[in-house]
């Protein structure tokens, strides 16, 4: 058995105390849970429902977005996994969680509606890309801000992977709320001023992680 | 993997959780027993990583302080093997990075110090001495976490408990010596 050199271990000594390990992360990923209600009904009782709540029914419309609210909980999770030594995600897990997160929110609009030729008026596209995009990468922050804590308590060794992870689930949380205030379908719309704000999220998350990481001890 | 070396395997596993479980709880003789188990093992691949073994006992101690910092990350009753090899890995490949960045700023220096060959040794004597001044201007502190290891080629580990202070303190110690010592060295002679 190798002893311990004196060095390190009166470096452990002067540090030791009890410690709490953390929980399981899908536990802590519920932690979120609350916050994510709130976003979720925040953004379109902040502005408005889409005009269509009715045509579209109770569970294409909350359905949906609590659907997809969970999903982006569970991305969550996968980055408080992937911030614990030795539970990194494989390569394989990643690009189906990173593609499937991504591709949510447009198989949800192409379930929802049928025609994709209601969006903004002509010469507005950009006011009105922009405010959704605004309203959503904003609701997305203090999500966003709240999982980095969570995955910075932890060790991601992957830094970069684990922030774009739990990047990404707050983006789609937020996501969740805008396509119960925004009905527009138009592909380019969706594409740029929703998809747009969920990709920036990831980004974002990615790009905290990395700056947290190179803080920490 | 034959049946009796699984049981042993699962066995030693098991020690290790309930040994984890004591150190989480604050027992130093608990980190002792996981050291003992696992560091013979570790420093086995931090050498095949590295091929040094000034190096590898250097980052073997480094993966049992970082190991120490992320001791909450462990969650009790899964194995604690691939948990401690992960932080090795880390460890290693953040050395990796560091050392790829210090060589590329040595190889730089060395090209800067190939521009002045030509100078005589009354310069370098001044040099020396410019040196010497400038360490003066360095706090205390500092001048010590440097000397020690730019100098007398301790581990920022072995400065640590020397100086009693964490390893990332001395790191910094050391860097802002380095940091103080070329800017004096950089002030014309007159202002020092």
């Amino acid at each position: 058995m190798t002893n311990v050199p004196p060095s390190l271990r009166n470096a452990i000594k002067r540090d030791l105390r009890p410690t709490r390990p953390l929980k399981p992360p899908a536990v802590r990923a519920l932690a979120l849970l609350p916050l994510s209600v709130a976003i979720v009904i925040a953004v379109p009782a902040l502005h408005f429902f889409r005009p269509d709540m009715g045509i579209i029914g109770v569970v294409r419309a909350w359905g949906f977005s609590a659907g997809q609210a969970i999903a982006g909980l569970v991305i969550v999770a996968a980055a408080l996994r992937e911030s614990i030594p030795g539970r990194s995600l494989s390569r394989s897990t990643l690009t189906w969680t990173l593609a499937g997160g991504l591709l949510i929110p447009f198989v949800l609009l192409l379930l929802t509606t049928s025609s994709f030729d209601i969006g903004p008026a002509p010469g507005d596209g950009w006011v009105e890309g922009a405010a959704c995009f605004r309203i959503s990468a904003l609701a997305a922050v203090p999500a966003l801000l709240v999982a980095a804590f969570l995955a910075a308590r932890a060790y991601p060794l992957r830094p970069l992977v684990a922030g774009a992870l739990y990047g990404l689930g707050c983006g789609l949380v937020a996501d969740a709320g805008l396509r119960l205030y925004c009905d527009y379908s138009a592909p380019l719309h969706v594409l740029f001023a929703h998809g747009g704000a969920v990709v920036s999220v990831t980004l974002a998350g990615a790009l905290m992680a990395v700056v947290a990481s190179r803080r920490s001890p | 993997m034959a049946p009796e070396a699984k049981k042993d395997l699962d066995t030693a596993e098991r020690e290790l959780c309930a040994l984890m479980q004591r150190y989480l709880a604050g027992e130093l003789e608990a980190f002792d027993g996981i050291y003992g188990a696992l560091a013979g093992r570790v420093r086995g691949y931090l050498l095949s990583q590295c091929r040094d073994a000034a190096r590898a006992d250097d980052l073997l101690q480094e993966t049992f302080l970082q190991l120490h910092r992320s001791r909450r990350t462990y969650e009790p009753g899964r194995p604690v093997t691939p948990w401690v090899f992960a932080i090795a890995r880390h460890v290693y490949l953040m050395h990796r990075r560091s050392t790829g960045r210090r060589l590329r700023f040595e190889d730089a220096l060395a090209a800067d110090r190939s521009g002045d060959r030509a100078r005589d040794d009354e310069r370098t004597i001044v040099h020396a001495d410019q040196i010497e001044h400038a360490l003066r201007d360095v706090p205390a502190d500092q001048r010590d976490a440097l000397l020690l290891h730019h100098v007398e080629g301790w581990s920022f580990v072995e400065i640590a408990g020397r100086l009693g202070i964490r390893v990332n303190a001395a790191k910094t110690r050391a860097f802002r010596g380095v940091r103080k010592m070329r800017e004096q060295l950089r002030k014309p002679p007159t202002t020092r």
